[in-house]
């Protein structure tokens, strides 16, 4: 429970393309200061939630406020975002500064406070060295950090990255989770979507899990892995000496297959003891069986039946 | 307005930075003027065809049939081919014989014998004949043409020993004799000369014209054809202008060109569509209008700036005169910018890929070019078409220019047209904001 009031409330939101409902009742709030996680795999209307946000496109239904305006209709609400499209959306044959100039300008910032702004952004994703150089010349890395850094020179109130990190090197990830991280302790409201379960885990304070274009789950990790019911998972491979195990394991809880591997989630009060006699008396070695403690992906195959990157 | 500007101003930094589309929008244009220029042979001598070629057999001993070959050699749409050149390069003159097997060979496309007969007794007139490959419709009406303009202007003798030749057979040699002679004692007394030598004249079929005001008649150095039908013309618009053809021809060149180069910019709508740079300046404080706003001054502003170039270009080639008209020029270069914008933008607005918009545009451009009077004038054109020309923004953006380059209209006089092109740029920029608003450019 938040006491401020919402930067971000969203009640009952539907998008529509066509006869597709790319979201459908969508409701959550997200208050000032959070590192919100949107986790769904490609295609469960993430991107499209962060499309209705930054007012890109008209929403069919329902409400969405960005401190307490609808962002459709407030250019003050727009100007307290800023966006991080999924898409590396830089005029490739400008430069680093050009590029800064020209989105800075947008958002009415000129002269003085713009180059100190742009100083103050290229600094913040390491790319001050190449200012003057044409973004078409930069790795794909490097662009992903200016396509970051266009989007703060306002200094918005809430960041919207959508899916920030694709197809980028590992340096310039970290990079970029660090900037995230520190510009979220500065106060920094940010939603971010992914379908890498590590890169909410890693950043999120709050995570929603959406497919199909519904929230599917909402809240904290610890929050979100205690609608697990179970606490731990046996992981072992599909053989003909494994199989012989599933009849007798049934009973005792719920096991799925998802590439070849079973996983094993006793029912609570199922003594692990109990399964390793069951594997000595089949005689499989117990060098199969891994235990692991529930994730994100496993809460996402419990909700949906399928695994975070279908 | 803030907006606006700043996505003007990055559209021009684009543009800057876009060699390829400098040279496509500025460069490319002007060298294609200079070549259209040379292919219409704008401000030459001779504007017509040069160098078509015409195996001309000669067997007639008449030296009249002789001036003949010469006149067409000295005629330059004719490159007159005389020699038979054997495997050896050695020469001997054409015959009859030989025609066939050349024009087959596709040496040359027309052949003019002049027979032993070439002037009758039997009928009046020339007895020629003529061997045709007419591939190319064109060609050969220029080559009949140019052919009988040759024969009425420089060879009027022939003519005129056929109304002798057949003047004789018909009265008999004593009644001939005393006709020519009554004639010849007729102008003598009345205009002077010796009456013999006029009879002589005559009876060689020189029935003197006068045209170099001698009284002498002439033996056909000069335009005999010109003299017989004197036309006085009065010119009552275009006085003054040093390169009518030109002035005619660049606007029409240079309206292409700029229906090529905006539709090419309107259509970046989709590159930045796809790049997803809508999808980050719409989240800002703009609005869709501020994008299409943008756009559409990008437009008049290149557009301008290329037709300006575009008919400096005339100038410089071809001596267009823009300098006591520029500032009209540059008013209806606004206006025509601004409807080519417009039409991008349509195009852009109802195709739902850029390579539609391609293909779309590229009829569109050649078909309005074709109708609207770029290539060639309109009243060539049937007059259903003709009416439909004026349904096109080029037909009115050429009327413009005719007004301005060619009328020296003032600008009373070019409301009208100003009000058509204001007229279609809007309804076209209208419907296409409406298609934006509608479809998926901006989603």
């Amino acid at each position: 429970m938040t006491l401020d009031p919402p930067l971000l409330s969203a009640k009952g939101v539907v998008k529509r393309y066509g006869s597709t409902t790319a979201l459908d009742g969508v409701t959550l709030d997200i208050a000032p200061g959070e590192f919100f996680g949107l986790l769904g795999p490609n295609g469960a209307g993430k991107s499209t939630f962060m499309a209705l946000v930054s007012g890109f496109r008209p929403l069919d239904g329902g409400t969405l406020t960005v401190g307490g305006a609808s962002v459709a209709g407030s250019a003050a609400a727009r100007a307290a975002l800023g966006l991080v499209p999924q898409h590396i959306a830089l005029y490739m044959d400008l430069t680093a500064e050009e590029n800064l100039r020209i989105f800075g300008e947008l958002y009415g910032l000129h002269g003085a406070i713009l180059m100190e702004r742009i100083d103050q952004a290229l600094a913040a994703v390491q790319l001050a060295d190449r200012r003057f150089d044409t973004v078409k010349a930069f790795s794909g890395g490097m662009q992903r950090r200016l396509n970051l850094a266009a989007a703060l020179l306002h200094r918005p109130k809430l960041l919207l990255c959508d899916e920030p990190t694709v197809g980028v090197d590992p340096q310039s990830r970290n990079a970029i989770f660090d900037l995230l991280q520190e510009l979220n302790r500065g106060g920094l409201t940010v939603i971010y979507s992914t379908h890498y379960m590590e890169e909410a885990t890693r950043l999120c304070s709050r995570i929603a899990i959406i497919d199909h274009g519904k929230i599917l789950a909402l809240g904290t990790i610890d929050q979100l892995l205690d609608q697990l019911p179970f606490e731990e998972e046996i992981r072992f491979p599909s053989t003909a000496a494994t199989g012989a195990l599933l009849a007798d394991l049934a009973p005792n809880g719920e096991v799925t297959t998802v590439d070849g591997i079973h996983r094993f989630r006793p029912r609570t009060g199922y003594p692990l003891s109990a399964f390793y006699l069951l594997t000595e008396r089949l005689s499989i070695p117990q060098r199969l069986f891994t235990t692991q403690r529930p994730s994100l992906e496993a809460l996402f195959l419990q909700l949906t039946g399928r695994v975070l990157r279908e | 307005m803030n907006s606006i500007l700043v996505l003007l101003r990055k559209d021009f930094a684009l543009l800057r930075k876009d060699r390829a589309s400098i040279s496509l929008t500025f460069l490319v244009p002007f060298v294609l003027i200079y070549l259209f220029g040379q292919i219409y042979h704008v401000n030459s001598k001779d504007p017509g065809p040069s160098g078509i070629p015409v195996a001309v057999v000669n067997q007639s001993d008449n030296p009249g049939a002789q001036k003949l070959v010469e006149a067409l050699q000295a005629e330059t749409s004719f490159k007159v081919l005389t020699q038979f050149v054997n495997p050896d390069k050695t020469t001997r003159p054409l015959t009859e014989e030989d025609l066939r097997p050349l024009m087959r060979a596709d040496d040359f496309r027309f052949a003019l014998v002049i027979p032993r007969d070439v002037v009758r007794s039997d009928s009046i007139g020339l007895h020629l004949k003529t061997y045709t490959n007419p591939r190319n419709e064109i060609e050969s009406e220029t080559f009949e043409g140019l052919l009988q303009k040759t024969i009425f202007s420089h060879v009027p003798q022939l003519l005129g020993q056929s109304l002798q030749a057949r003047a004789k057979a018909f009265l008999g040699d004593e009644r001939f004799e005393k006709f020519n002679s009554e004639i010849a004692s007729t102008v003598a007394e009345n205009y002077g000369g010796d009456a013999s030598a006029i009879k002589a004249r005559m009876e060689s079929g020189d029935l003197l014209f006068r045209v170099d005001g001698s009284g002498t008649g002439t033996e056909g150095t000069t335009d005999v054809l010109a003299s017989i039908v004197k036309i006085d013309n009065v010119q009552v618009a275009g006085l003054g202008v040093k390169s009518p053809m030109a002035t005619a021809l660049v606007g029409g060149w240079a309206m292409q060109f700029l229906l090529f180069a905006l539709t090419a910019s309107a259509t970046a709508l989709f590159r930045e569509r796809d790049q997803g740079i809508f999808q980050r300046v719409l989240s800002a404080p703009v609005s869709r209008g501020d994008i299409l706003w943008s756009k559409f001054l990008y437009g008049i502003c290149l557009g301008l700036l290329q037709l300006v170039v575009l008919f400096f270009a005339g100038h410089i080639l071809y001596g267009i005169e823009i300098g006591s008209q520029f500032g009209f020029l540059v008013l209806v270069c606004v206006f025509a910018a601004a409807a080519c914008t417009s039409f991008g933008m349509l195009i852009a607005a109802i195709s739902p890929t850029p390579e539609a918009a391609r293909g779309l545009s590229t009829f569109a451009i050649l078909f309005m070019c074709a109708i609207g009077g770029a290539w060639f004038p309109v009243s060539f054109m049937p007059e259903f078409i003709q009416r439909f020309s004026r349904l096109t923004l080029v037909y009115w953006a050429m009327e413009g220019f005719s007004q301005v380059l060619w009328s020296h209209d003032t600008l009373v006089e070019l409301l009208p047209t100003l009000g058509y092109l204001t007229l279609m740029t809007s309804a076209v920029m209208g419907f296409s904001v409406w298609r934006f608003n509608k479809g998926r450019i901006f989603d």
